[in-house]
């Protein structure tokens, strides 16, 4: 699902990460940007138009000293695209219709720079350098009159604290995605039900078990129990770190399942800590057929299912059915 | 819908076909109880595949169904159980303790067949 959504067009990544036209427009109304603000800005197309060559030489200036943005614009051709965007993007503040298209973009913006991995403060860094920036153009365009500088200052503050909450959750939803495909990982790679043996299964678990891992666990187990008509499951909790009260009745209640399912469940790899997490807790483990280790649950198996393991003798000639004596004709 | 009975040598095998009521269920214990005594069985296998949900009624009916059997001189063997009702079951908190619980038919036989043997060689010896 997360992959489709990268795909998904960009007209509709407004949509896609749930800012719909109500909740933008709740959003505004937040802010207090009215259609007087949106005006106060068009008005300031002229000025914005005029100074936006210095405004982002300066901007790039400011950011190429310091060595954590620098990093991210050594490439010279690249710098010269950005400082291009970062134009329109300047320009674009005061150009009026600030709706769907608008909201698009910035979250592009947004979804580009957590991309290339900036940091949210330089993010935020960027917005503030353009609030000083303007706040002394308009000081200058205005003498004498503070009070006019002062509210398209405000407009503007209000349209930037917009874009800044869009590329924040941009920032947001795209890690979140991250973390929701690694999650989907973890659990693939979590839960490897394997037979050893005909009849015979091992359940290695790694990791922190929480509820809905150890349900998925369990069914796990139980549908394998069926599929491969298990005898004996070991499980195996040498990886697991913790175990809290939660986790031992989950591990006691998968083997009180697979014992209705007419397969005996061995737990190895208590580690002492964990043992003495355990007796602490109080959780009544008398059910629990606890060996040490692996190679002991495997041993303890190979006793009810009645195996022995028996080390090939050398001394002993193999009887090898050789076929005919070659020398025989 | 009462539930068929099969005799197979000295074992019983009540096979289930469709969910059962309370009294369904309360029918086969009287029934299977009468029936141990007097064909003289020596096991008794329920199979409960087809079921796909036993409740806090139908596993006390089976846990007291097994104890009544035991003290009628068989073993009871419950087959069967899908993975799905084992987990409810266990979350539930529903237990079958002191009853065998094996995978399947196949299973519940051979568990019969080792009881049975061993219990000639204990004759036996």
């Amino acid at each position: 699902m997360a992959a489709t959504r990268q795909r998904v067009h960009a007209d509709d990544l407004a949509d896609s990460i749930g800012l719909g036209s109500e909740e933008l427009a709740m959003r505004k109304r937040f802010l207090e940007f009215d259609d007087d603000d949106v005006q106060r800005l068009e008005g300031m197309y002229g000025l914005t138009h005029e100074h936006v060559d210095a405004v982002i030489e300066a901007f790039y200036e400011h950011l190429l000293s310091f060595p954590e943005t620098t990093s991210f614009f050594r490439d010279p051709r690249l710098l010269e695209h950005v400082k291009g965007r970062q134009k329109n993007y300047f320009i674009r503040l005061t150009q009026g219709d600030y709706d769907h298209d608008y909201v698009t973009d910035r979250l592009r913006l947004g979804s580009i720079h957590e991309r290339i991995g900036l940091p949210v403060r330089s993010f935020l860094g960027m917005y503030a350098f353009y609030l000083r920036q303007i706040a002394a153009l308009l000081v200058q365009e205005h003498p004498g009159d503070p009070e006019h500088a002062f509210q398209k200052f405000h407009s503007l503050t209000k349209l930037l604290f917009f874009d800044i909450g869009l590329g924040v959750d941009m920032y947001i939803h795209q890690r979140e995605r991250t973390i929701a495909v690694q999650q989907d990982a973890i659990r693939e790679l979590s839960t490897p039900v394997l037979t050893i043996r005909d009849r015979l299964l091992v359940l290695p678990i790694i990791g922190i078990l929480d509820t809905s891992r150890a349900q998925q666990l369990t069914e796990e187990l139980l549908r394998s129990i069926r599929e491969s008509r298990a005898q004996v499951v070991i499980l195996d909790v040498t990886g697991v770190p913790a175990v809290d009260s939660a986790v031992a009745n989950h591990l006691l209640q998968t083997v009180e399942a697979s014992r209705l399912m007419g397969a005996q469940v061995i737990v190895t790899g208590l580690s002492a800590s964990v043992a003495q997490a355990l007796v602490t807790l109080g959780v009544d483990l008398t059910k629990l057929n606890a060996v040490g280790d692996l190679q002991g649950g495997i041993e303890v198996a190979n006793g009810i299912m009645r195996y022995q393991v028996v080390a090939i003798d050398d001394t002993i000639p193999e009887v090898v059915d050789a076929g005919p004596d070659p020398e025989a004709g | 819908m009462p539930v068929p009975i099969l005799k197979q040598g000295d074992c019983l095998i009540a096979s289930i076909q469709s969910a059962l009521t309370d009294a369904d269920l309360l029918e086969l214990r009287d029934e299977l109880s009468e029936r141990v005594g007097r064909y003289r069985s020596k096991g008794v296998i329920i199979d409960v595949t087809v079921l796909d949900v036993l409740d806090s009624f139908a596993s006390r009916t089976l846990r007291t169904m097994a104890e009544m059997i035991r003290l009628r001189g068989a073993e009871t063997v419950i087959v069967g159980i899908q993975p799905e009702v084992a987990f409810s079951m266990v979350q539930l908190g529903l237990s079958l303790d002191g009853v065998t619980t094996v995978l399947d038919l196949e299973e519940g036989l051979a568990h019969l067949d080792r009881s049975r043997r061993a219990r000639v060689a204990h004759a036996g010896g």
